[in-house]
C-alpha cells in the first residue's frame, strides 16, 4: 500500500524526548514522511487512531500504558499496522509478548541508524525484522507450547502451533546470524522463499495467541457480555 | 494492604476462636445435662438452678466476645473466669457432699475448660498457665483434699492449657513472619520494577552515545564504541531476569523463611539455567540468543558446556581476527541442549578440515570435543565457505534435569 504511492507514513513512540526525536529526525532525513510521535502509551493509542501511520515504531517501556498493550490495542484497531519493537532492554517476555499481538520486527536500540531505517523500510513492506536474539526466543517459544502439556479440555482444542522442518531450520539459521541471502544460499531457496518462512513462523504465533484469546474470553463467558 | 488482609484470612487463629465458641455452648448444656440427670442427689439444687440460669445467659451474652481475639478483653476473661471459679466453688453447697468425695462433677464441669482455653489462645502459654492454675486451686477447695484423682485432673488441665497456649504463640510467630516474607516480596519485586525502568533509562542513553558517536566519527566514535560495549554489557545483565534473584522465600504454608541468595548454589544440586552461564560472553561483537524461559542443565554439564563455549570463542577471536563476529544460540529440545557458536570468518575449506585434523592441528577443537565427551554430550564442527564456521555442541539431558518435561520424546516427535 505504501510502496509507489508517496513516502511511508511512520509514527514514532518513545518516551525519552531525545531519543525520540533523533530517531524522528533519521527517519524524516531518510525520507519517511514521520506523521506523528508520542512519548506515553495513552497518548500512543489516541495519536496512532488519528494519523493512522503505516508503521509504528514503538518502545516497550512506556508510561501511562505498556508498549505491548499499545501494540495489543493498535493492531487490534487496525490489523494492517505494522508494529517495529525498538527496545532498550530486549526484555524477553515483552519482546515475546509484542510479537505475539502482532509486532512484526524488533530491533535493539543498539542498532544503528542504517540498520534502523532498512527494518522499517522492510517492516513498512511486510518482511518481518528478526535480530539472532527474536529467532532464539521464537524458537524456544515454539518448543515451550509444544511440551506445554496445556489446560486439559476437550479434544477440539487447538493444537501447540508447530513449524515446518525447513521454517525450524531458516529460523535456527537467523538466530546463528545469518543474513536472508546468506540463508537463502546456504538452503539453495529465494530470499523470497526465506522471508516467506519467517513470516510464517511469526504468523503462526499470532493465529495460536488469538485463538488462544478467543477461547479464554468463551470460557470466561466475555463472548456474551 | 491487601497482602496483610490475605494473612489475616488464612490465619489459624480464627478456627481456634470458632471451636472455643462452640465448645463454651456445648460444654454449657453437658453441665446442664449432668445436673439434670443427678437431680435428685442434690441437696440444694435452687442454687445450682440459680447457678445454672446465670451461666447460660453469660455464655450467649458473650458469644461475640470469644469471636477474634480483638474482643477478647482480658476483663471478660476476668469475668469467665470468676464465672467457672464461682460455680466450682458452689458445688460443695449445692451438691451433696459424698458425691463430691467420689469425685463427682463440679457444677460447671468441663464448661471451665472454656475459660481456660480463652486465656491460652488469647495470651499464650503463660495466661493458660496461670489460669488452669487458678482453676486447679478452686478445685481442691471444692474438694477439700488433695486427692491423687483431683491432682491428676488438675494437671491435665494444666499441662494441656500450656500446650495449646504454646502452639497459639507458634502459629503467631510464623504467621508474622509469613506476612514479612509477602512484604519483602512486594518490596523486592518493586526494586526490580524500579531498576528496569532505571536501566532502561540508562540504556537508552548508552545507546544514544554510540549512535551519535559513530555518526560523528573521530574521538566520537572511540566514545560511542565505548558506550556501546558498556550497552551490552547492561542489557545483558537486565534483560530476562538472569540476574539471580537476590531473596527467596520458601514454604510459605509452614510460616515462610525468607533467606538472602547469593549465586545459585551448586550443593545443591538442582538443574542451573544455563543462559545464565552463557549470556555473560555477549559483548558487542558476540550476540547471544537463547529461549525465554530458563534451559536446565546439570550444573556439572553446564560448566563444561560453558567453558567449551569460551575456548570455541577463543578460537574465533585467534583465528578470525579481534574484530569477528560471533553468534551464540540456546536451543531446549526435549532430549538435548544444543549450543552453537558461528562466527563471520572465512571458514575452513572443505578437505582442509581432515586433513588438519589429520596433522593434528585442530587442538582447541578436539579440547572442545573432550570437554563435551566427558558429560556424555558431542561436538560437531560445521564450515560453509563464505559463511563462517560453526561448532554445535549436544549435551544430553539427564533425568534431573527433565523432570518438569515428563512426556519430553513425545514433543519432539510432534515437533519434527
Amino acid at each position: 500500500m505504501s510502496d509507489g504511492q508517496g513516502p511511508i507514513r511512520v509514527m514514532v513512540v518513545d518516551d525519552h524526548p531525545m531519543w525520540r526525536d533523533a530517531v524522528a529526525r533519521d527517519l524524516a532525513e531518510s525520507g519517511f514522511d514521520v506523521v506523528a510521535t508520542a512519548g506515553d502509551g495513552e497518548q500512543a493509542v489516541r495519536r496512532a487512531q488519528a494519523a493512522a501511520p503505516d508503521v509504528l515504531v514503538l518502545d516497550l517501556n512506556l508510561p501511562a500504558k505498556p508498549g505491548v498493550q499499545v501494540c495489543k490495542e493498535l493492531v487490534g484497531f487496525n490489523p494492517a499496522l505494522r508494529v517495529l519493537v525498538l527496545s532498550a532492554s530486549g526484555e524477553h517476555a515483552d519482546v515475546l509478548e509484542a510479537v505475539k499481538s502482532g509486532a512484526t520486527g524488533y530491533l535493539l536500540k543498539s542498532a544503528s541508524t542504517d540498520e534502523l531505517i532498512d527494518a522499517v523500510r522492510r517492516t513498512a513492506v511486510g518482511d518481518p525484522v528478526f535480530t539472532p536474539g527474536l529467532a532464539g526466543l521464537v524458537l524456544g517459544e515454539y518448543r515451550r507450547l509444544a511440551s506445554d502439556p496445556g489446560p486439559a479440555t476437550g479434544g477440539d482444542e487447538p493444537r501447540a502451533p508447530q513449524l515446518t522442518d525447513r521454517e525450524t531450520e531458516v529460523l535456527r539459521l537467523v538466530a546463528k546470524g545469518l543474513s536472508y541471502k546468506q540463508i537463502a544460499e546456504r538452503l539453495v531457496i529465494s530470499h523470497r522463499t526465506v522471508q516467506n518462512h519467517v513470516q510464517n513462523t511469526l504468523g503462526k504465533l499470532q493465529l495460536h495467541n488469538r485463538v488462544e484469546l478467543v477461547r479464554y474470553a468463551i470460557e470466561r463467558g466475555l463472548d456474551d457480555a | 494492604m491487601a497482602k496483610r488482609e490475605r494473612v489475616m484470612r488464612m490465619s489459624v487463629e480464627q478456627p481456634l476462636w470458632r471451636a472455643l465458641t462452640a465448645y463454651r455452648v456445648l460444654t454449657m448444656f453437658y453441665a446442664i445435662g449432668l445436673f439434670a440427670t443427678h437431680y435428685g442427689s442434690f441437696v440444694r439444687p435452687e442454687v445450682a438452678i440459680g447457678y445454672y440460669l446465670v451461666l447460660i445467659a453469660w455464655t450467649f451474652a458473650t458469644l461475640p466476645r470469644v469471636a477474634n481475639a480483638a474482643s477478647c478483653t482480658k476483663r471478660f476473661l476476668a469475668a469467665d473466669l470468676t464465672i467457672a471459679l464461682t460455680g466450682i466453688l458452689l458445688t460443695p453447697v449445692a451438691d451433696a457432699h459424698d458425691r463430691i468425695v467420689d469425685g463427682g462433677p463440679t457444677l460447671p464441669s468441663i464448661w471451665t475448660a472454656g475459660s481456660v482455653l480463652a486465656f491460652a489462645i488469647k495470651g499464650g502459654w503463660r495466661w493458660a498457665a496461670f489460669a488452669s492454675a487458678l482453676v486447679g486451686v478452686a478445685n481442691v477447695l471444692q474438694r477439700g483434699a488433695l486427692s491423687q484423682d483431683t491432682l491428676h485432673n488438675v494437671l491435665l488441665v494444666w499441662v494441656a492449657s500450656i500446650a495449646i497456649g504454646y502452639v497459639v504463640e507458634v502459629a503467631r510467630a510464623s504467621e508474622r513472619t509469613l506476612a514479612r516474607a509477602l512484604e519483602i516480596e512486594a518490596a523486592t519485586r518493586e526494586r526490580e520494577r524500579l531498576a528496569r525502568d532505571i536501566h532502561d533509562g540508562v540504556l537508552q542513553v548508552l545507546a544514544m552515545v554510540q549512535r551519535r558517536g559513530s555518526a560523528l566519527g573521530g574521538d566520537a566514535a572511540d566514545l560511542g564504541r565505548l558506550a556501546g560495549e558498556q550497552e551490552v554489557a547492561l542489557r545483558t545483565l537486565v534483560s530476562g531476569g538472569l540476574v539471580p534473584v537476590s531473596r527467596v522465600s520458601e514454604d510459605e504454608a509452614e510460616g515462610a523463611l525468607v533467606r538472602a541468595v547469593d549465586e545459585p548454589d551448586p550443593d545443591e544440586g538442582g538443574p542451573c539455567d544455563l543462559r545464565s552461564l552463557l549470556a555473560p560472553y555477549a559483548t558487542a561483537k558476540v550476540t547471544f540468543s537463547a529461549p525465554g524461559t530458563p534451559v536446565p542443565l546439570d550444573p556439572a554439564a553446564a560448566k563444561e558446556l560453558a567453558a567449551a563455549v569460551g575456548a570455541a570463542l577463543d578460537n574465533v577471536h585467534r583465528h578470525v581476527g579481534a574484530d569477528a563476529r560471533a553468534w551464540i544460540l540456546v536451543e531446549d529440545e526435549p532430549d538435548e541442549v544444543i549450543v552453537t557458536v558461528r562466527d563471520d570468518g572465512p571458514g575452513i575449506p572443505e578437505g582442509r578440515l581432515a586433513q588438519a585434523e589429520g596433522e593434528g592441528r585442530l587442538g582447541v577443537a578436539l579440547s572442545i570435543r573432550g570437554r563435551l565427551r566427558e558429560i556424555g554430550g558431542s561436538a560437531e564442527l560445521i564450515s560453509v565457505p563464505g559463511q563462517g564456521t560453526e561448532v554445535e555442541l549436544k549435551v544430553p539431558k539427564t533425568d534431573m534435569t527433565n523432570v518438569k518435561d515428563p512426556k519430553g520424546p513425545r514433543g519432539k516427535a510432534e515437533q519434527r
